[in-house]
């Protein structure tokens, strides 16, 4: 070929190669454009909703000490200081304590900072609650509400998601001193970074000093988890290039802080600087002080070696570097540096994360879902402000966990045998304020106070009696019944011969000592008189929503029911028969402070009043004589409390019930196994739920009665009217217009006219 | 003559001695719920009682149907001039606070203001009376019937025989009752809250 043609030849071969080469590319690189901007787009337009605890409300009045109220603030991150500096810090002073409270968006309404002084009065209460820069005292005042988790909504992940502008100036000049010193002039990619890190590890002879620049890092962050191969090396290479096309540098820089990976928390991991100050320092972001900046800093480079819970030494030595860093570039000064390299790490909490409630949110889920439109809980940035109480999560926690143990110990049990879970809700308002579903009670496992379903024994016989007493006509509080031994044929199968559990029998017993006692007899007995159905009424109406058939065997309690849902069974007999519908929810909020909708207490009387407060009456007896007596060596002997203990057969379940005028507490006891533990209700689940009531400072019981019921002496011995002539008379509440009218044999006034004129004569 | 006259009176003396209670009379509620799911009738009310009750004077028998149609007319004996007749009256600082407050947002047409600030107040001071009574109004005004009726209920039941709340609240059950075409309940709430306006009339000043 002649040699002209030749070179055209190769010529446009060399071209068409390269225009196909050159198309291939930015095919190429289009699909990569298209996947960063995904990604990018996708980090950033999510918000997760935020969950709230109760706010803690401060007014004069509160039964709150100085020293619990100390406690709630450093649970919401506030710092102790010698004096005020700024929002989320309090001051104690000699007598009183000084609050800045933060400021925060309430679903009625935005609460600006406050500065406030605090004083107590000699009864152990708030007597004011001073506005220091108004001069003027407060009727009342909210704290921010704890922040107890951040949901996405689709991925279930947790964020915090921080704007530039709310990140300090120390940590993002910090960031950039630290990992990306070129940051706002390199393209993406940086060859200067590059052949600085090179040779800087050339001569260290290992690797200390990373060359990708923070874009970079970026992009590796969305593949978190991922295998870095050279392929996907080179498109992270590509894609950081592609990303600072498209976004500035502030969105960039943004975009980083929000993504980064810094630790793991259980099987969740933690990202972006928001969350990281929650997780290390419970507090947020724009409280931290330098030497927790620089720790979090530090942690970009290796959240897992650097960790400061495992590997502590390690953790404080990058932290006096960054510190270090941080000084050389002038965005500390000296004496700064030197006070905070002195400084210990500071976690917060002992735990391996930060205080979560994952029970109590898993409820949170499960309500929101039946409460609200699929497409509007999707939606981004909703605030969902709940009713837990974290002053009385905590305490079921703290004695759950303790109890376990111990009662294993007790008991001669292998260790991490036994299970428990707990509710605690309150009365009027049917708001849950505390949920516990298992024995660990950090990560969220099988939700027992949600989802277990056990036989609740003699928690069942209240209902019994409540049927009873609401035919005043046949049956009232002193009402004798029979302690006999019953058969029943039952189709089908051996007829059912029940035991009381003492297998003795003890004679006529009063209704009120047959269910303060929890004879097994007695209640068959009285069951039997109305029927199975009748009583499954009952439960229904207390707010039991399960399909058990209706059988004899369920006045002893052969029904299985969740604890949550006992808890709304005895919250309607605490509300006198007014059953409020139990939430876990107040408020739910879009991103733009609309309510989602208004959460209100669901109200219904479903139990009559006047038969309602004899059963209660008769309740509180189990606590002051029956079987539930040791509650008082720990409850205040003035407070009237009511409850029921409940034991299954073979004592496979431990259950205690009770409530005062504004709490009632739910507490089981069991193997998840299902294979007896020994313990009665009073042995194991009685002795949690009497701490956590005087925990919680919980009142006592109203005596007023309703209008429908009347109080009349009576004796106990014959169930009789009585007077000044019979000794241990008491006052005994009946329906009204039923309260016996014939006098005890005791009663002065029992004295016919005729033999008290015989007697006259010879006296 | 007298002599068998005398016998006579002291049997009968002896005999009324002997003689038993008189048969009781059947007696029970009906649940407000049917298990089932089928609407709830309203509670049978209780005629309103005077203060203090008559005693020998049984309370009517609960009709068959949920509406009790009372024996007798309804008589409400005036209040004390003790009787508490407003939020602040039995409310502490903080709780007037917040029911002041709900009161003036209920006046600018925010009663889901109100609802919130009435709530805060509850979760305070679960038992005031008061405070439920205008939570059953702030249901009211945002056309929640159902939830004014109970909500008035149970404030009437913890008013301990409050004539003025329980005039406010027989008020709001009137009007949720006529609100959802209940015309004989709204009548009887009407009879109630006409009782109880001569009640509080009369009162001392």
């Amino acid at each position: 070929m002649a040699p002209r043609k030749l070179k055209a030849f190769i010529l446009s071969s060399l071209l068409l190669i390269l225009s196909v080469g050159l198309v291939a590319f930015s095919a190429y690189l289009l699909t990569l454009d298209k996947r960063v901007r995904d990604l990018f787009a996708g980090s950033r337009w999510q918000l997760p909703a935020q969950v709230y605890a109760a706010p803690a409300e401060l007014y004069p009045g509160l039964n709150l000490e100085k020293e619990p109220l100390r406690h709630e603030l450093a649970r919401l991150g506030y710092r102790e200081a010698a004096e005020l500096q700024g929002p989320g810090t309090y001051a104690a002073g000699k007598a009183g304590l000084q609050v800045q409270t933060r400021a925060f968006d309430f679903w009625d309404g935005p609460q600006p900072s406050l500065q406030l002084g605090i004083q107590w009065g000699e009864d152990g209460n708030v007597s004011q609650v001073y506005d220091l820069e108004a001069g003027a005292p407060r009727d009342i005042v909210r704290l921010d509400p704890m922040l107890i988790g951040s949901i996405y909504p689709k991925q279930g992940e947790d964020r915090v998601l921080v704007k530039l502008s709310e990140v300090p100036e120390l940590m993002s000049k910090g960031l950039l001193a630290v990992e990306d010193q070129g940051f706002r002039h390199h393209f993406g990619v940086s060859p200067k970074g590059i052949l600085r890190a090179s040779i800087a590890n050339m001569r260290a002879g290992r690797v200390v000093q990373g060359g990708s620049t923070l874009t970079q890092q970026l992009v590796k962050n969305f593949f978190f988890g991922s295998e870095q191969t050279w392929q996907r090396k080179i498109n992270e290479a590509f894609m950081a290039v592609l990303l600072e096309v498209h976004y500035s540098k502030d969105e960039i820089l943004e975009g980083y802080l929000n993504e980064v990976h810094l630790g793991q928390d259980g099987n969740r991991a933690v990202h972006g600087f928001g969350l990281g100050a929650h997780f290390y320092f419970n507090k947020p972001l724009g409280e931290l002080q330098p030497h927790e900046v620089a720790l979090l800093v530090g942690l970009v480079k290796g959240p897992s070696y650097y960790n400061p819970r495992r590997n502590p030494k390690r953790a404080l030595e990058r932290r006096n570097l960054v510190l270090d860093v941080f000084r050389e570039e002038g965005l500390i000064t000296e004496p700064e540096y030197e006070a905070a390299v002195k400084l210990p790490l500071g976690l917060a909490g002992g735990r391996s994360g930060v205080e979560r409630y994952p029970a109590f949110v898993e409820l949170v889920k499960r309500q929101l879902e039946l409460q609200y439109r699929k497409e509007d809980l999707v939606s981004e940035g909703l605030r969902i402000f709940t009713t837990l109480e974290p002053r009385a999560q905590e305490s079921l926690e703290r004695r759950i966990s303790a109890a376990m143990p111990q009662l294993e110990k007790n008991r001669k049990m292998k260790e991490d045998t036994l299970e428990a879970a707990g509710v605690v809700t309150s009365v009027d308002g049917g708001e849950v304020l505390a949920l516990v579903g298992g024995r660990d009670t950090r990560y969220a496992g099988f939700n027992r106070a949600l989802d277990s379903r056990r036989s609740i024994g003699s928690l069942a016989k209240p209902f019994v009696y409540l049927t009873a007493l609401m035919h005043p006509d046949r049956f009232n509080v002193y009402s004798i019944l029979p302690d006999e031994p019953i058969t029943l044929e039952r189709a089908g199968s051996k007829p059912w011969s029940p035991m009381n559990y003492d297998r003795q029998l003890h004679g006529p017993q009063p209704l009120v000592n047959a269910l303060a006692q929890s004879y097994n007899l007695p209640t068959v007995y009285l069951g039997l008189q109305f029927g199975a159905k009748a009583m499954r009424d009952t439960l229904v109406a207390a707010g039991y929503s399960g399909d058990a058939a209706p059988v004899p065997s369920m006045f002893l309690g052969a029904v299985e029911i969740s604890p949550l849902e006992v808890a709304q069974m005895y919250g309607t007999l605490a509300a006198s028969g007014y059953q409020a519908a139990l939430s876990s929810i107040r408020q739910v909020q879009t991103l733009d402070r609309k309510p989602l909708s208004q959460s209100q207490i669901k109200l219904k009387q479903t139990l009559p009043e006047g038969p309602v407060y004899l059963l209660n009456w008769s309740l509180q007896a189990v606590l002051t004589q029956g079987t539930a007596r040791s509650a008082y060596s720990v409850l205040p002997g003035d407070r009237a409390f009511a409850g029921k203990t409940g034991t299954t057969d073979d004592y496979r379940d431990s259950w205690f019930a009770g409530f005062g005028a504004d709490r009632v507490a739910v507490i089981w006891v069991g193997r998840d196994d299902n294979k007896p533990t020994g313990l009665s209700g009073a042995n194991g689940a009685l002795p949690i739920w009497t701490q956590v009531m005087k925990d919680l400072n919980a009142r006592g019981l109203d005596p007023v009665p309703p209008p429908d019921v009347e109080e009349q002496l009576v004796d106990p011995a014959s169930g009789l009217k009585a007077d000044e002539g019979c000794p241990g008379a008491r006052s005994v509440p009946y329906i009204r217009g039923y309260a016996p009218e014939q006098f005890a044999p005791c009663a002065n006034a029992a004295q016919s006219a005729p033999m008290q004129w015989l007697r006259d004569i010879f006296e | 003559m007298p002599l068998r006259v005398l016998l006579l009176s002291l049997t009968a003396l002896v005999l009324s001695a002997c003689a038993t209670p008189p048969a009781k009379r059947e007696r029970s509620w009906p649940y407000p719920e049917q298990p089932g799911g089928k609407p709830a009738p309203t509670v049978p009310q209780r005629p309103s009682l005077p203060s203090e009750p008559v005693p020998g004077v049984p309370s009517p028998l609960p009709p068959q149907v949920p509406e009790m149609v009372p024996q007798e007319p309804i008589v409400v004996t005036p209040p004390p001039p003790s009787a508490p007749r407003s939020a602040e009256a039995v409310s502490g600082q903080a709780v007037t606070a917040l029911v002041r407050q709900a009161r003036s947002q209920r006046a600018a047409g925010q009663p889901q203001q109100a609802q919130a600030l009435l709530e805060r107040a509850l979760r305070i001071e679960p038992r005031n009376y008061f405070v439920w009574s205008a939570m059953a109004q702030a249901y009211l005004d945002q056309k929640n019937y159902d939830q004014a009726e109970s909500v008035a209920t149970k404030s009437n039941s913890l008013a301990r025989g409050n004539v003025y709340a329980e005039l406010e609240n027989w008020k709001t059950i009137r009007a949720a009752r006529a609100a959802r075409g209940d015309a004989v309940g709204a009548q009887l709430a009407q009879d109630r809250v006409a009782a109880l306006q001569a009640a509080v009339s009369g009162a001392a000043p």
